[in-house]
C-alpha cells in the first residue's frame, strides 16, 4: 500500500471533516473506515416496520445492532450505554443532527464555576471553525439567538416547528423563558446538490432523502475528488511507532481475516472516545506499557456521556407530534448558566422533540409506560400524535472513575480486545437533572399538557461520548495539545470529541467538527514544521 | 394449548382487546400475515418467541401465561410484545383508525411565515437581552 502524508482512522464527522480540508489543500490522503459506505434505500424510515427495526438492525447500540462491523462493548458497569454507528459518516447516521454549539462559559468552567478544567481555546477562536463547518454541512436555523454571542447567521432557513413546538413557545413566552427554534443539520431547501428535509419523523434510524448532514453525503464525495482514498471494512488493531517515537501507520484487518498495514507520515485518529482510547490502549508497547500517547495517565479516564433525562406533556388535541425532524423543534437555554442557589453548578440545555409513531405510542422509550388489556387503546390514543417532549442534556463533570479500559476477555469478532466502560451518574448530574425536570414539567404545564411524566434517567443514551483523551497546554495533565497533537507523538493526533476538557451541556457534532477542522487546518499548513518519520 | 397460532391469538387478545371503537388484535391476523410481516422486518424475534411457547404454551390462561413468561424470561416476554405490538400498529385499517398519517413525505415549504414571527414571539425572547455568561465579566445577562 502506497505511504500517505496522512492516514486517518474513522471516517465520521471528525474523519471526514479533517479529509476534505487536507484533501483539499493537497495533501494526500488515505482513510481506514471499519463500516461501509452507508446505503440510504436501506435506511427504514418508509417502511411501516420502521419502528421495529429501529430497536434492533438499526439501533444505535452496537451490542443491540451486532452488526459484523461493530465492535463488542463491555457496558454492564455502566449507568449509561455507549451509542454509536459504523460506517463511512460515523455516528452521524444515526444522529438526531441537533446542532447546537458550545456557550462561551462553556470554555471557562474552571474560572467562572471553580471546577473541572478550562479549555486551552475559546469560543471566539473556534468561531469561524463553527460557521466553515455550518456552511458545509448545510444548517438550517434562525439568527439571533441571544443565548449566543451574535456570528454569522445560519446559511438556510428554520425548519417547521410543529403545532407542539408552538404551544410550548407560546408558555415560555408567558413565562418570560428563553426558547428559540433549534438550528438543526438538516435542509429546509435544496442544498449543494442535496434535497431538503421531507419530515419522515425517523432521522434517528438514517435519512433516505439525504437531507440530514452526515459526511458521507457532505464531505466524502469532495474528499475522494480531490485524491482522498478511503478504505472501508479496515480495522484497525493498533498505531504502529517506530524506534525515534514517530507514528509511521496502522495494522488493520479486513472482514475475511486478512491482515495489513497503512503507513503515513502522520496519523490522525477520529474513532470516537471510545474507540479511540481503545486503539491506543490496544497499541502499548515496551516503551508505553500503559498505552500509546499515555504519559500524562488521563488515556480512557474523563469519559463524559451527558446524562439524559425527559419530560413529556400530553395534551388534549392532535398535535401530529411523530412529524418532522426529529433533533429538535425548538430548544431552551433558561437554565443554562450556573446559579449556585440550585444546588448544584453548570446547567442544560432542553430540545423539544416529536414522540414517534403507534409503536412508541405502545412501547415508549422515552418516559411513559406500556398498558396493556382493556386500557391499551385510550393509553395510545393519550400518546400518539398528543405528546411532546423535552429532552435534557446536562453538563458531566470530568471525573476520571468514568473510564474506557480494555475488557480482560471481550474481543471483537478479529480478536482485537474490546473497550470496557465503567460510567457513574455525578452527584452534581443528578440534582441538576432533578432540577431541570421539575422546570421541563412547569414548561409543557404552562402550554397546556392535562398530564405530565418523566424519565430520570435513560440509560441508552450514550450519544455523546467525551473526554477520554483531553487537551490541554500540560503534558502531566492532558493527552493532546491545543492543536490536537499528542504531547507524547509530535506526529500522532486526535480529532474527535475525546479532546473534549469538558462536556458543556450541549450535543457535541458541531464543535467536534469545527475542531476537526482547526486541527486539520493547522496541519495542514504546517509544512516542513510538522515532524515526520524519514 | 399445543398450537402455536392459538397460542399467539389468545395472547395478542389479552394485551390487545377490541375496545374504543379499535379491533382486537385477533381481527388483524396477528398469528398470520401480522407475524409474517414482523418476522421479516426483525428474523431474531423468531427465537423468542419459539422459546416463549416452549415456556409458557401449556398454560391455557393467557394472562397466567404471560405472567409465568415475565417470571421466567424477560427477553422472550418482551418479544411478546414487541411481536404483538408490532403486528398490530402496521396494520392499515388500525393506522386508518389512529389517524396516524407518519412516515409519509411531505416537502417542507419553506416562505411561509412561521407563527412565532407574526405573533412577535422571537422579538420578545431577544428584547429580554443575552443569556449567555460572557467569561470576561463573570456574569450573567439577563
Amino acid at each position: 500500500m502506497q505511504k500517505s502524508d496522512v492516514l486517518i482512522i474513522g471516517a465520521g464527522a471528525a474523519g471526514g471533516v479533517a479529509a476534505a480540508a487536507l484533501a483539499g489543500a493537497g495533501v494526500s490522503v488515505t482513510c481506514l473506515e471499519q463500516g461501509d459506505w452507508p446505503t440510504p434505500a436501506d435506511y427504514p424510515a418508509p417502511r411501516r416496520s420502521y419502528e421495529l427495526e429501529a430497536r434492533k438492525q438499526w439501533s444505535a447500540s452496537p451490542n443491540v445492532r451486532a452488526l459484523d462491523v461493530d465492535y463488542p462493548i463491555d457496558d454492564e458497569e455502566s449507568d449509561i450505554v455507549p451509542l454509536m454507528y459504523a460506517g463511512v459518516g460515523g455516528s452521524m447516521t444515526l444522529y438526531a443532527a441537533d446542532w447546537p454549539r458550545l456557550l462561551p462559559s462553556d470554555f471557562r468552567v474552571r474560572s467562572l464555576d471553580g471546577v473541572a478544567d478550562d479549555w486551552p481555546v475559546d469560543y471566539a477562536e473556534l468561531l469561524p471553525y463553527y460557521e466553515k463547518t455550518d456552511r458545509a454541512y448545510g444548517i438550517s436555523g434562525v439568527a439571533g439567538d441571544p443565548a449566543y454571542p451574535a456570528g454569522e447567521d445560519p446559511p438556510l432557513p428554520p425548519l417547521p416547528i410543529g403545532a407542539g413546538a408552538m404551544k410550548v413557545a407560546r408558555a415560555h413566552d408567558r413565562l418570560g423563558w428563553h426558547w428559540w427554534p433549534a438550528s438543526q443539520a438538516v435542509l429546509s431547501a435544496p442544498y449543494k446538490g442535496r434535497r431538503p428535509c421531507v419530515q419522515y419523523g425517523a432521522c434517528m434510524q438514517g435519512c433516505p432523502e439525504g437531507a440530514k448532514a452526515s459526511t458521507d453525503v457532505t464531505h466524502w464525495q469532495g474528499a475522494i475528488a480531490n485524491g482522498a482514498q478511503l478504505i472501508t471494512h479496515a480495522r484497525v488493531s493498533r498505531i504502529l511507532v517506530n524506534s525515534r517515537g514517530l507514528a509511521i501507520g496502522a495494522e488493520f484487518v479486513r472482514p475475511d481475516g486478512t491482515w495489513d498495514a497503512a503507513k503515513a507520515d502522520v496519523v490522525l485518529l477520529a474513532a470516537n472516545a471510545v474507540g479511540t482510547p481503545r486503539i491506543l490502549l490496544n497499541s502499548a508497547g515496551p516503551g508505553w506499557p500503559d498505552g500509546l500517547a499515555n504519559s500524562s495517565g488521563q488515556l480512557g479516564k474523563r469519559l463524559m456521556v451527558h446524562p439524559f433525562a425527559n419530560v413529556m406533556g400530553y395534551f388534549d388535541e392532535p398535535l401530529q407530534s411523530w412529524n418532522g425532524h426529529v433533533g429538535a423543534k425548538i430548544t431552551c437555554y433558561e437554565f443554562y448558566e450556573t446559579d449556585l442557589d440550585r444546588g448544584f453548578v453548570r446547567g442544560a440545555k432542553w430540545s423539544l422533540a416529536p414522540t414517534g409513531g403507534p409503536l412508541n405510542a405502545a412501547l415508549p422509550t422515552r418516559a411513559g409506560s406500556a398498558v396493556f388489556g382493556s386500557g391499551h387503546h385510550q393509553h395510545v390514543r393519550e400518546h400518539l400524535g398528543r405528546t411532546v417532549s423535552w429532552g435534557i442534556f446536562g453538563e458531566d463533570l470530568p471525573d476520571e472513575r468514568n473510564t474506557v479500559t480494555l475488557d480482560p476477555t471481550l474481543v471483537d469478532s478479529s480478536g482485537i480486545p474490546a473497550p470496557r466502560i465503567s460510567y457513574k451518574v455525578g452527584e452534581n448530574s443528578r440534582k441538576l437533572l432533578d432540577f431541570h425536570i421539575e422546570r421541563a414539567a412547569q414548561s409543557v404545564s404552562e402550554a397546556g399538557a392535562y398530564k405530565v411524566a418523566s424519565e430520570a434517567l435513560m440509560r441508552y443514551s450514550g450519544w455523546h461520548l467525551l473526554g477520554t483523551a483531553r487537551m490541554g497546554a500540560d503534558p502531566a495533565t492532558s493527552v493532546v495539545d491545543p492543536w490536537c497533537r499528542s504531547h507524547d507523538i509530535p506526529n500522532l493526533y486526535i480529532i474527535d470529541g475525546s479532546v473534549f476538557v469538558t462536556s458543556g451541556g450541549v450535543n457535541p457534532t458541531s464543535t467536534i467538527s469545527a475542531l476537526a477542522l482547526r486541527a486539520a487546518e493547522h496541519l495542514a499548513a504546517a509544512g516542513s514544521a510538522q515532524q515526520v518519520p524519514a | 394449548m399445543s398450537d402455536l397460532h392459538d397460542w399467539l391469538v389468545a395472547i395478542a387478545d389479552t394485551l390487545i382487546p377490541a375496545a374504543d371503537g379499535m379491533p382486537a388484535a385477533s381481527e388483524v391476523d396477528i398469528a398470520g400475515t401480522a407475524l409474517k410481516a414482523v418476522l421479516t422486518a426483525r428474523p431474531d424475534l423468531e427465537r423468542h418467541l419459539a422459546r416463549a411457547f416452549m415456556l409458557a404454551g401449556d398454560i391455557d390462561k393467557p394472562q397466567e401465561a404471560l405472567d409465568s413468561l415475565q417470571q421466567l424470561d424477560a427477553a422472550a416476554y418482551e418479544a411478546i410484545l414487541m411481536i404483538v405490538t408490532g403486528g398490530y400498529y402496521m396494520n392499515s385499517r388500525v393506522r386508518e383508525l389512529l389517524g396516524y398519517t407518519g412516515q409519509q413525505p411531505q416537502p417542507v415549504r419553506i416562505g411561509e411565515i412561521p407563527e412565532y414571527v407574526s405573533e412577535g414571539l422571537l422579538d420578545r425572547v431577544m428584547a429580554r437581552g443575552p443569556r449567555y455568561r460572557d467569561p470576561e465579566v463573570k456574569s450573567v445577562h439577563n
